[in-house]
């Protein structure tokens, strides 16, 4: 997923504080919704489920990030992917091929008695369908979260809000945030603190990048940052195979993109992917505001309609009437 | 096992200071004291509770702990007349507490302990500023600013030598200024941080009937209030923490 420049970026990926991060986000609902889904699991990788067998990992998912951000200062706006570019058919494909085979590991693991293997297999068959969203859409708007449509991709919506100001910075595991020019892409805002890399757990903190600091600091333009994403691959094209982010860097730098793409690439016409990462279609027309949540609404849904238990989301509502910018006592305990 | 003696007036507000809190608490029985520590659902306040032996007319006690149901608690409170005399008592191990005054029997089930919230560890934080008033005083300022805004400042300016409380609502703004002779005691130290008034409101209706109240403040930071009531023979601190300041 996303585009594999860590290499040439790990030194402007800054730890920050929580407290850094108060201000408003914008988060990539795709990217957060498909990590509640693959990581709020059972041992044996089922993932929460009500009796009816709809998967519920998402919306605890978002009820206590949601918390969470609130109590840190942090406002979140929800952006949803649209119809993607066509050029990103492949990938898609490509993906759903894959949580079909993990789905058949995982049962196959399952039936074999490997716990371990079985977890493994079930997190990356997890699939952000219909379903998932519309309950998304359905607790966001309950616990006054606004929620905006992106035309095309989520997170080159929440690039040009952070552009224009309307947010502070955008929210995503994926760098690709930075290829559609979000300004500042904050990473590992869960609830946690930890996440699971390749079968282990380890602790991770939030992080933040600023896109001119990596622009200025690789010498490069946001131009040619997408150019060496071409060369790597991206979601929307598979990339020269043997050229990692460094080796990218060096050939962009030299101004030797085009060659090495006629070479390795000819009939690969990058112009419609560069042109969809510098001026990618965006919704001008929302609105961002926040309402108190609706207690009722969330019990409703959340405890009649999905079978949460009722003194956990009671507990969780108490905190939230009081979180907006309220700090709790465990940081002095 | 615990078998006492106590005026209801000094239980009444031993279960109003936990009940504004919280709704269950671990109680801790000891031969010498009573006490429970226990932390509002949402993690923002604790309240710290001692009754001394001394506050008893009688006490005889072994080491137990008991899960209260402080809601139930407090719905009986108001069948009990002011002077009234409270007999408390449990057997070695039981599940049930008898609660008897003015010839009534009360049976009160004890709640499973494991199901009750973990006594939080004790805060180790810093406060160096400090103010004491009385508790009238402090319960007439959190009502006076909740009338204009759901949130209080409460800070100390040494430059100027007074402890001050400002409100600041969407159209309307309360500030109290206490110099030095206003109270009875203050640490001239720059100190500043916003508080809940939701959570200062059910703290102050208990706090408004000390005799004197210790505030602890700090640089965004929690609040602590600390006072006695029955004869300096119980003791009740509350903290609170802070609200983040708009920028």
């Amino acid at each position: 997923m996303g585009v594999a420049l860590r290499d040439i970026i790990i030194e402007y990926k800054k730890p920050i504080a929580w407290e850094g991060l108060a201000g408003i986000a914008a988060v990539d609902a795709h990217n957060a919704l498909y990590q509640f889904l693959s990581i709020i699991r059972q041992p044996d990788g089922t993932p929460l489920m009500d009796s009816h067998g709809r998967i519920t990992s998402h919306l605890s998912g978002i009820l206590f990030r949601t918390l969470n951000f609130l109590e840190m200062g942090i406002r979140s706006v929800y952006v949803f992917d649209g119809e993607p570019p066509h050029f990103k058919q492949g990938t898609i494909e490509t993906r759903r091929g894959q949580r079909i085979a993990a789905k058949e590991r995982w049962q196959e693991a399952l039936e074999k008695g490997e716990i371990g293997e079985a977890y493994k297999h079930a997190r990356s068959s997890a699939r952000v369908d219909a379903a998932v969203i519309d309950s998304s859409w359905q607790l966001l708007h309950l616990l006054g979260v606004p929620s905006v449509q992106a035309p095309s991709e989520g997170e080159a919506q929440a690039a040009f809000m952070a552009q224009i100001g309307d947010v502070q910075y955008s929210v995503s595991q994926d760098y690709d945030s930075l290829l559609f020019g979000s300004p500042v892409l904050a990473r590992n805002l869960t609830v946690s603190g930890k996440r699971k890399v390749r079968g282990r757990t380890i602790s991770i903190n939030p992080e933040r990048i600023i896109l001119k600091e990596v622009l200025n600091g690789l010498s490069i333009t946001r131009e040619q940052l997408v150019e060496i994403a071409l060369l790597v691959g991206t979601d929307f094209n598979e990339g020269v195979h043997g050229i990692g982010a460094k080796t990218a860097l060096k050939i962009v730098k030299r101004r030797e993109f085009g060659a090495t793409l006629e070479k390795e690439l000819p009939d690969f016409d990058p112009v419609p992917i560069m042109n969809f990462f510098l001026q990618p279609p965006v919704n001008t027309d929302y609105k961002l505001s926040w309402t108190p949540p609706d207690r009722e609404g969330i019990r409703r849904m959340l405890c009649d309609q999905y079978e949460f238990s009722p003194e956990r989301i009671d507990s969780a509502l108490d905190k939230l009437a009081t979180t907006s910018g309220q700090k709790t006592l465990d940081r002095w305990f | 096992m615990l078998k006492a003696t106590i005026d209801a007036d000094i239980f009444r507000e031993s279960i109003d200071a936990i009940a504004a809190l919280v709704t269950e608490c671990r109680m801790h029985v000891e031969p010498d004291r009573l006490y429970t520590r226990a932390v509002d659902t949402a993690n923002v306040a604790m309240v710290s509770l001692q009754v001394k032996k001394e506050a008893f007319e009688t006490y005889q006690a072994t080491k137990e702990e008991l899960g209260l149901d402080i809601a139930k608690l407090k719905n009986m409170l108001g069948m009990m007349g002011k002077g009234d005399k409270l007999d408390l008592s449990l057997p070695e191990g039981g599940h049930r507490m008898e609660i008897a005054f003015n010839r009534y029997r009360y049976a009160l089930t004890l709640l499973d302990v494991n199901t009750i919230r973990k006594d939080p560890n004790p805060p180790t934080i810093e406060l160096p500023g400090k103010v004491i008033l009385t508790g009238e005083a402090l319960q007439a300022a959190i009502k006076a600013a909740s009338m204009v805004s759901d949130k209080i400042a409460l800070g100390i300016d040494p430059d100027n030598k007074f402890f001050y409380m400002v409100a600041e609502g969407d159209t309307d703004h309360i500030r109290l200024e206490l110099g030095q002779s206003e109270v009875e005691s203050l640490t001239l130290v720059e100190v500043r941080s916003l508080f809940s008034l939701d959570y200062l409101k059910d703290m102050g209706r208990v706090m408004g009937k000390a005799e004197k109240v210790e505030i602890h403040l700090g640089v965004n930071h929690p609040v602590k209030f600390s006072f006695d009531f029955a004869d300096r023979n119980g003791h009740i601190d509350y903290l609170l923490a802070p609200r983040i300041e708009a920028e």
